[in-house]
């Protein structure tokens, strides 16, 4: 109705109604899918799958298929975990439509409101159910508790006695290079006689002290193959063993409740005792060979590196004291070199000097003998130079004696002449200092005569 | 010196040597610890050698009633 003024023209020549809006044409099927009468349907269930809201499938049967969705609650509430291919069931409900939209795809199904699974699944329904009690009674923890040994020394083996489980244990064991003791408890693995056996043959390895670990081995089978190891007696046995157990039945895709119980749960009986047996035997060895060699090299180390910072310690003080002595001998040998340079230099500028001596005594020598020679000389010529200069000197004076002689006033007097002196001795030269004087002194040749000047007879000469 | 006082698993065992080593390698024993981790390591390194070698002596297959037998019998059991 939500298009109406958008509605085309219809079909010419048509005698339907509409054309009307696929929604609303949508709308009206899945109310009136909705008004079918809800009914149980059977058939085998393919291609389950879980969402998060709903979970779908498809119903099969040789006439037909009818796909199926339920809402996740529900599906929940019912306790199943998932159906397996092929599983037969019942399933209640009714037809539901998804109209879909402009964006999504419209999809049929028949809308399931309760399960219940018949045939096989009946029988997957019960193992649920035991599942949930014993892991709600906490049976599938204790054996996941129980210490597995390393190494065991004895393992005990439950299988059938001509299965091919017992070879693949066997090729475990020895991938392992485990070589120990086996001890094997054979029971039928699949009829109604099989969870009894089982059951007690492992109680009787348990009871004896010397098994360390059991395994419980069995090759793929159908879920009816495999139901005796979902045994109640027997998953509530194996969680109360004092060993612990580990499993492998069936193939990978199949979980027994012993798988559940089992402290280990492997897909192959090889796998199961690679299990059993945790340590790879050579590699062992090598690893404690290789834990030998280091125990033994810090051991080793912790001695000598110790005993040498003991040897060091102790050497110190020779160290210390032969250092010493090392550079005192340096000390003594540069010593000695020193000295022996000084001496060699000292003799060596001795002799520069004693030759330079010798050389000024020649010098000297010769200095002195050519002095010698030359005072020799000098002596000569003095002698010679002497004996003239006096002859010349001695001519001299008397020559000068002539003179003086001829300059004398004595000789002045002695020819006549007087000197007239005053009181003084002074000579008198003139008029005015005689007519001055006292008294004269008169000069002659023979002796002194006072006199007294005449005023009267004083005249100057013109 | 943990997991020595009683009787040592192989496991147990190997779990103590590596944690000698650890202690050793870490260089924080002291010359008379180390000397002590060292004799305990060896030790336990021939424990575990022992272990592997009785498991490596060869293949010993029994039936549960032959062990049982043998061991009701009070001998130890032979090889088959």
């Amino acid at each position: 109705m939500s298009e109406l003024g958008d509605r085309p023209a219809g079909i010419p020549g048509s005698e339907l109604t509409g054309p009307w809006p696929v929604g609303d044409y949508a709308a009206r099927l899945r109310a009136r899918l909705r008004e079918f009468t809800h009914v149980q349907v059977f058939g085998e269930v393919f291609g389950f799958k879980a969402g998060r809201a709903k979970v779908w499938f498809e119903l099969r049967d040789s006439g037909g298929a009818l796909p199926c969705s339920m809402w996740r609650r529900e599906w929940d509430a019912l306790g199943i975990e998932e159906l397996a291919e092929g599983t037969q069931v019942v399933a209640a409900g009714g037809c539901d439509y998804y109209a879909g939209s402009r964006t999504s795809s419209p999809a049929f199904s028949f809308s399931v409101t309760d399960v219940r699974v018949a045939g096989e699944g009946d029988l997957l329904a019960q193992l649920e159910r035991l599942r949930r009690a014993l892991h709600a009674e906490g049976l599938c923890e204790p054996q996941k508790r129980l210490p597995r040994p390393a190494l065991p020394k004895t393992i005990g083996v439950v299988t059938g006695e001509t299965g091919k489980a017992r070879d693949d244990v066997l090729a475990g064991l020895r991938r392992r290079g485990w070589a120990g003791r086996l001890v094997w408890a054979f029971a039928p693995v699949q009829d109604r006689h099989a969870a009894p056996a089982i059951t007690r043959a492992l109680q009787d390895l348990a009871a004896c002290e010397e098994v360390e670990v059991v395994i419980v081995a069995r090759g793929g089978g159908s879920l009816a193959d495999l139901f005796a190891f979902c045994d109640e007696t027997l998953c509530r046995t194996v969680a109360m063993l004092r060993v612990p157990v580990v499993s492998s039945v069936g193939h990978h895709t199949d979980r027994t409740l012993l798988d559940d119980v089992a402290a280990v749960a492997c897909s192959t009986p090889t796998h199961a005792a690679e299990a059993a047996v945790p340590v790879q035997r050579d590699e062992a060895y090598a690893a404690l060979g290789a834990a030998a060699v280091r125990l033994e090299r810090q051991s080793r180390r912790a001695i000598v590196e110790r005993a040498r910072a003991l040897a060091r310690l102790s050497r110190a003080p020779a160290h210390h004291v032969a250092r010493h002595r090392t550079r005192l001998h340096q000390h003594l040998r540069e010593l000695r070199a020193s000295a022996r340079r000084g001496v060699a230099e000292g003799e060596r500028a001795a002799g520069e000097r004693a030759a330079a001596l010798g050389r000024k005594a020649q010098a000297a020598e010769l200095g002195r003998t050519r002095g010698a020679a030359r005072a020799r000389a000098d002596a000569a010529a003095l002698g010679r130079g002497g004996a003239t200069a006096l002859e010349r000197r001695r001519r001299d004076l008397d020559r000068l004696a002539v003179a003086l002689a001829a300059h004398d006033p004595q000789q002045t007097l002695e020819r006549g002449y007087a000197l007239v002196e005053d009181a003084a001795g002074e000579p008198v030269t003139t008029v005015a200092v005689a007519a001055a004087q006292p008294a004269l002194t008169l000069r002659l040749r023979d002796g002194r005569v006072r006199v007294r000047p005449d005023p009267a007879v004083i005249s100057e000469e013109p | 010196m943990t997991g020595t006082a009683t009787a040592p698993t192989y496991e147990t065992a190997c779990a103590r040597i590596e944690a000698i080593i650890a202690r050793l390698d870490s260089g924080e024993a002291g010359l008379r610890e180390t000397l002590e981790l060292c004799q305990e390591g060896r030790r336990l390194v021939e424990f575990c050698a022992t272990e592997l070698e009785a498991v490596g002596q060869g293949l010993e297959e029994l039936k549960l009633d032959e062990l049982v037998a043998r061991l009701e019998a009070g001998r130890s059991p032979a090889a088959t």
